[in-house]
């Protein structure tokens, strides 16, 4: 959250720089089946972000500490590709990587019907290969697709989006620019079907009334987005 | 990787196919999979490609950055590949430090394209002795189903040859196009079942044998040999796909070069 107010990032006629409404999502394609060797995949891109993810499993669970004797486990790796960003991204785990895994593995297991599968694992990995703004959002939306397309039994898909305020008007999915400059970023995960959240996080400043607004905005783009993730499960590209 | 366990039923069917003269995917000994080259795919790498062959798929990117020249080559930038092959890939690849066998294919990848003068490092000059680009080429492999050397290799020189200097980025001047003045090719052949094929899948490489990597640059000069993992071969098995080399490193150029 930079929070560069004087930064002008909203026109007179309330339009952002790309054009969108404040509740508008930026343009989003699904596809399924893209990793051929995984036994389920997913291509989400979001705006100029781009992820991967692809499930392998249920497995054996190795080593065996990490097995549990009444349900499975999820093995999720968010990784950004060096290439992702505008300045090169070292290879390897960081401290924000491991925590974004965590939080994506976190929502995951809330949906997967662990218990189905003792003793094994189950292994996301999430690539990141372009990254524009709410990466983590794309990423564990496109693990939910990915883990449908491998037959996974779930409760529900996860549908991530967030929101945020920028110029003092809070406004859905922060692009690049909206980000650095913006002064809150609001990503949630949600369940489509019940409205229940699996995955929250939030920083920045926002009065009672811009969270308000935000939390709307982001249901709202949630059930717009679980429409295209319903359709790429269904058949081929939407 | 974990070490794969291979069935002998496999090396037995294997041997069986070889000495039928046919291969578990219907191909002949010197047919490749269908590949396709995609360029421009990474909005944020100043380069970038999507190589497929058959079920491999490989994404090369290139990135730059500003470094100090080292003290003995004062007039020269740097090239450095890196390739990560990471759980997303394929069950038998797993996160964590690199393993030998991604450090061997970043190498072998490097060697041919360095070795070949594509890049000229004195060009990456800014101010001698102070300022030079690094060019970055990062290979990341999406789905591994054999032959990633070649993946990469063919990914890496056309992320390169589309790749531009970000100058004003860095604000030093206006952005170039890098110069790439040749074209480095790769060719891997596997002793699969007794004989080598050319192009091995992820199954034959499992109940195969010994490998051979052959980087072939313009006018068929060699850049780059790589012998790996247990196995014998003769010189005239060399000889052999040597032959194979020059024919598939000029279709493949041809493809680069568009």
């Amino acid at each position: 959250m930079g929070g560069y107010g004087d930064v002008q990032m909203i026109d007179d006629d309330g339009l952002r720089m790309d054009g969108r409404k404040p509740g508008d999502v930026r343009p989003i394609t699904i596809e399924t089946g893209v990793v051929p060797v995984a036994d389920g995949s997913c291509r989400m891109t979001w705006g100029t972000n781009e992820a991967i993810v692809a499930v392998y499993g249920p497995m054996e669970a190795h080593p065996r500490k990490i097995q549990r004797q009444d349900r499975a486990v999820l093995d999720v790796t968010y990784n950004m590709a060096p290439f992702s960003t505008t300045d090169r991204m070292r290879p390897g785990f960081n401290r924000r990587s491991r925590e974004i895994s965590k939080v994506t593995a976190d929502a995951l297991e809330s949906v997967v019907l662990l218990e189905l599968y003792p003793r094994s694992k189950i292994r996301i990995s999430i690539e990141i290969v372009s990254a524009e703004a709410g990466t983590r959002c794309v990423g564990l939306t496109a693990a939910s697709v990915a883990l449908a397309d491998a037959g996974i039994p779930m409760t529900d898909l996860v549908v991530s989006v967030a929101s945020g305020k920028i110029n003092d008007v809070v406004v859905c999915d922060l692009n690049k620019e909206e980000d650095n400059y913006g002064e809150a970023d609001l990503p949630m995960g949600v369940l489509p079907n019940s409205g229940e959240l699996v995955f929250l996080q939030m920083d920045g400043d926002l009065s009672p009334d811009e969270f308000k607004q935000a939390w709307d905005y982001n249901m709202d783009a949630a059930m717009e987005v679980h429409k295209l993730m319903v359709d790429a499960l269904k058949g081929g590209e939407n | 990787m974990a070490a794969p366990l291979v069935p002998k039923l496999l090396r037995a069917h294997l041997s069986d196919l070889a000495s039928n003269d046919a291969r578990l995917d219907d191909r002949g000994q010197w047919d490749g999979r269908e590949t396709k080259l995609e360029i421009g795919v990474l909005p944020r790498a100043e380069g970038s490609a999507r190589v497929t062959m058959g079920n491999t798929i490989v994404l090369a990117g290139v990135k730059f950055q500003i470094m100090t020249p080292y003290p003995d080559r004062p007039n020269q930038g740097g090239l450095m590949c890196s390739c990560e092959v990471r759980s997303i890939a394929g069950r038998h690849w797993e996160n964590g430090p690199p393993s030998p066998q991604s450090i061997e294919l970043g190498r072998v990848v490097d060697r041919g394209i360095r070795e070949s003068g594509c890049i000229d490092v004195d060009d990456l000059c800014i101010i001698p002795g102070e300022k030079a680009w690094q060019v970055i080429l990062d290979l990341h492999a999406i789905s591994d189903d054999g032959n990633l050397f070649d993946a990469f290799a063919l990914a890496g020189i056309a992320a390169l040859r589309n790749a531009t200097i970000p100058a004003e980025r860095f604000e030093i001047g206006e952005d170039t196009p890098l110069k790439v003045s040749k074209t480095p090719i790769m060719c891997s052949y596997h002793k699969v079942g007794g004989r080598f094929v050319y192009d091995a899948s992820y199954r034959e490489e499992l109940g195969g044998d010994e490998r051979i990597h052959i980087t072939l640059g313009d006018d068929d000069h060699v850049h780059s040999l790589q012998k790996g993992l247990k196995g014998i071969f003769t010189a005239d098995e060399f000889a052999e796909i040597m032959e194979h080399a020059k024919s598939r490193c000029s279709e493949l150029r041809d493809m680069v070069n568009g």
